[in-house]
C-alpha cells in the first residue's frame, strides 16, 4: 500500500515537472535568427535550439529556391555539419548564419574528404584554452565554461564574455571557412595569419588580389551579454583576462582567482581583476604610467619584468569611468608633452598647445591666456624672473608666483611646499626618506638632491642624504 | 582592500613560520597596516639585546612598498638617529609586489648582522667601521648594552 503511494507521488511530480519543463522550453527557448544568403538575401528564421542544422537547411532551401542538399551553413569561420545540434554553438538571440550554394557536387566531394567531420563545428567552441596555452596539457577542459574570451563591449560598457567570429579579411563577409584553427592569440590578434575560402563570391576576392596572395581570414569578437545588433556590432578583445585554469593566485593579495589579468611576461605573472584595477589606479594617481610609443599610455608588468607592456590599452577600461577620463586626460597630456608641446598653465584651463620651436610668446587658443613659454607665466618681455639663484646658472626659470595673474592659495601652497625638478620643472613634494629625490613623471625620472637642487651625487650622499 | 587582504595571509604565514630573528609581532586589529616586532640579531656586537621596529604598510600596499623605523636607538653605519634605515629592497625604484614581508626581515635582519659601510646613513659611524673596527665594535657593544631591549628568554 505504502509503495503504492510512494509511486503514485512520484509519477505525479514527475508529471508536474514535465509540465513546467516544457512550459519554459515554449517560452524561453526559441530562438531567432537570421539566415544571410551569398546574394543578399535574409530570412529570418524562429527555431528550436534542439534541432540540427539539416532542419535549417529544410527550412532554408525552399526560400531561396533550393533543394537542401544543394546548401552549407557557414557560421564562425566552419562549416557546419548536418548533425550538428544549434545548442551546442554560442549562438546568440540574432545571430547571423550563412548560407552558400555548393558549387559542383564534385567540389563539394573534394572538400568534404580534405576535412574531416569532427572539424566540421564552429570555431568558437573548438577553441579554447587548453589550445591556447602549450603548457597545461594536463588541464581537463572544462565542459559547462564554453566563454573563454573577454571583451570590452562599447555597448555595454563594461567588461562581458566575448565570442569569435571569422570573416573574409577582403569582402569581410561571414561566409568563410578557414583552412586551419588558429593556435595562438598572435594569429587571431594579427591580421593575415590565417588563409582560408570566401564562400561569399570567390572571384571577387581573388580578382580583389590578382591571385597575389591567399585570401586570408579576419578574426573580430563579439559581446555574448548583449543580444546582437548586427554585424557592425562589434567588442574589443581583452586578450590578457583570461580564466584561471592553472590556479595561479594573484601577484597581490594571493587569493587564486577565477579570471585572472595575466601580464604579458614571461614569468606568469597575474593578478585578480581587483588588485589590477588598484594596481592601474595607485599608477595613474602618481602618473606612473608609460608613454609607449606603438601601445601608448601603458604600464609593465608590476614585478618590473622586461618587455612586459600591456599592448592593448582597453584594458585600463577596468577603471571606474572618472578614472577612465583622468586616464585619458593624462595620456593626452604626456603625449602633448612627449611632443614638444606644451599645457596652458592657467588654471582650470590645461589646453594642449603644439607651436614653433623658437615661439617663446605663447596664445592659448581655448582660454586666450598669453604666457611665455619658458616660465609659464604672464607674457614679459626680457629674461624669465629666476626665483631660485641656483637654477639661474642652468638658464632654467622656475615659477613665479609673484605675477600678477595668479592670487590662487593653492598655487602658494603648492610654492611653499615643493621644488622644482631640475630636469623638468615639475613641483615636488617630499613627504619624507632621505634627499635622494626620483622625479616621478614617467618621462623625467631624473636623480636629484633635494638640498642642493642639481643632479644626485654620491657628495650629496656623503653630507646630506638624510638630513 | 588588497593590502588588508594580503596582509591577513602575509601576518598568518610570519607567525607560523616562527622566524627566530623577529618575534613579538604587535599588530592593532584595527590596523592592519601599522606592525610592530623585536629584532633579534645573532652577531656581535648586536647580539647583547634586541631591536624594536616599526613596518608601516601604505593603503597601496603591495604597489607600493612598506617603510622600516627602528623605535630602539642602535650603534650601527645604515641606521640613523631618527631610527631611519635605507634597505634596498623597500626602495621605491626596486620594489615589486611579489616581495614578502619575511623577505624584507630577512634582508634587514641581515643588514642589522652585517652593517653596508659602502652606503651609509652615518658617515662618522661607517668611517670609525671601516678604520677602526675594533673601537667600532666596542662602541656598538657598549651602545647597545645601554639602550637596547631584552632579549627573548627562549
Amino acid at each position: 500500500m505504502f509503495r503504492f503511494i510512494a509511486s503514485f507521488f512520484t509519477k505525479l511530480i514527475q508529471m508536474m515537472l514535465q509540465v513546467l519543463s516544457s512550459k519554459k522550453h515554449i517560452i524561453h527557448n526559441l530562438l531567432s535568427i537570421y539566415v544571410k544568403t551569398s546574394g543578399g538575401q535574409t530570412v529570418c528564421l524562429d527555431i528550436d535550439p534542439k534541432c540540427d542544422v539539416s532542419h535549417i537547411k529544410k527550412l532554408v532551401a525552399p526560400q531561396i529556391n533550393l533543394q537542401p542538399d544543394e546548401l552549407k551553413i557557414i557560421f564562425a569561420g566552419k562549416e557546419l555539419a548536418d548533425d550538428y545540434v544549434i545548442e551546442e554553438c554560442d549562438l546568440g538571440q540574432q545571430s547571423i548564419l550563412h548560407v552558400v550554394k555548393i558549387k559542383s557536387p564534385k567540389l563539394n566531394e573534394v572538400f568534404r574528404c580534405s576535412t574531416p567531420k569532427a572539424n566540421l563545428s564552429p570555431l568558437t567552441e573548438s577553441l579554447d584554452y587548453s589550445t591556447f596555452s602549450s603548457e597545461d596539457e594536463n588541464t581537463e577542459k572544462p565542459l559547462e565554461r564554453k566563454a573563454h574570451f573577454y571583451v570590452y563591449c562599447p555597448n555595454c560598457k563594461g567588461l562581458k564574455q566575448g565570442k569569435l567570429r571569422v570573416r573574409c579579411h577582403f569582402c569581410k563577409s561571414g561566409a568563410f571557412t578557414v583552412h586551419s584553427d588558429p593556435q595562438d592569440w598572435s594569429h587571431v590578434l594579427q591580421p593575415k595569419q590565417i588563409t582560408g575560402t570566401c564562400e561569399n563570391d570567390p572571384e571577387y576576392c581573388q580578382e580583389l588580389l590578382q591571385n597575389c596572395e591567399p585570401t586570408f581570414a579576419e578574426f573580430y569578437f563579439k559581446c555574448s551579454e548583449h543580444v546582437s545588433l548586427g554585424e557592425c556590432d562589434q567588442a574589443v578583445p581583452l586578450d590578457l583576462i583570461r580564466p584561471n585554469l592553472r590556479h595561479i593566485p594573484c601577484l597581490a593579495c594571493l587569493d587564486v582567482p577565477e579570471t585572472m589579468f595575466t601580464f604579458p611576461c614571461q614569468k606568469d605573472h597575474i593578478a585578480c581583476l581587483d588588485c589590477f584595477r588598484s594596481y592601474c589606479l595607485s599608477k595613474l594617481l602618481e602618473r606612473q604610467f608609460w608613454q609607449h610609443p606603438e601601445h601608448g599610455y601603458t604600464l609593465a608588468c608590476p614585478n618590473g619584468c622586461l618587455n612586459s607592456f600591456i599592448r592593448e590599452i582597453h584594458h585600463f577600461r577596468l577603471l571606474d569611468d572618472d578614472n577612465y577620463d583622468r586616464y585619458q586626460r593624462f595620456a593626452t597630456e604626456e603625449f602633448v608633452l612627449r611632443s614638444g608641446g606644451l599645457l596652458c598653465p592657467q588654471p582650470g584651463c590645461g589646453m594642449g598647445i603644439l607651436a614653433e620651436p623658437d615661439c617663446t610668446r605663447i596664445t592659448c587658443q581655448q582660454c586666450k591666456y598669453v604666457f611665455c613659454r619658458n616660465c609659464l607665466q604672464g607674457f614679459h618681455i626680457g629674461p624669465c624672473d629666476p626665483v631660485e639663484p641656483s637654477l639661474d646658472a642652468q638658464g632654467n626659470c622656475d615659477v613665479d608666483l609673484n605675477c600678477p595673474v595668479v592670487e590662487d592659495p593653492s598655487r602658494t601652497t603648492i610654492k611653499v611646499i615643493t621644488k622644482p625638478c631640475p630636469s623638468c620643472k615639475t613641483p615636488t613634494e617630499r613627504d619624507g626618506g632621505c634627499m635622494h629625490m626620483i622625479c616621478t613623471r614617467s618621462g623625467c625620472q631624473f636623480h636629484w638632491c633635494w638640498v642642493c637642487q642639481t643632479e644626485w651625487t654620491r657628495e650629496c650622499m656623503a653630507d646630506h642624504w638624510f638630513a | 582592500m588588497a593590502a588588508t587582504r594580503r596582509l591577513q595571509k602575509e601576518l598568518g604565514d610570519i607567525k607560523n613560520s616562527g622566524l627566530r630573528s623577529f618575534r613579538d609581532i604587535q599588530v592593532d586589529e584595527t590596523n592592519i597596516l601599522t606592525w610592530q616586532g623585536l629584532i633579534v640579531p645573532d652577531s656581535p656586537p648586536y647580539n647583547k639585546g634586541a631591536f624594536k621596529i616599526e613596518i608601516n604598510f601604505p593603503a597601496e600596499y603591495p604597489f607600493k612598498p612598506p617603510k622600516i623605523n627602528f623605535k630602539t636607538k642602535i650603534y650601527h653605519p645604515n641606521i640613523d638617529e631618527k631610527g631611519q634605515v635605507c634597505l634596498p629592497i623597500i626602495s621605491a625604484e626596486n620594489w615589486k609586489p611579489a616581495t614578502k614581508t619575511d623577505q624584507v626581515i630577512q634582508a634587514l635582519v641581515a643588514l642589522v648582522n652585517d652593517p653596508e659601510p659602502e652606503h651609509p646613513l652615518r658617515a662618522d659611524l661607517a668611517e670609525e667601521y671601516l678604520k677602526d673596527k675594533k673601537k667600532f665594535t666596542k662602541n656598538a657593544e657598549e651602545y647597545t648594552k645601554k639602550h637596547s631591549e631584552k632579549r627573548p628568554s627562549d
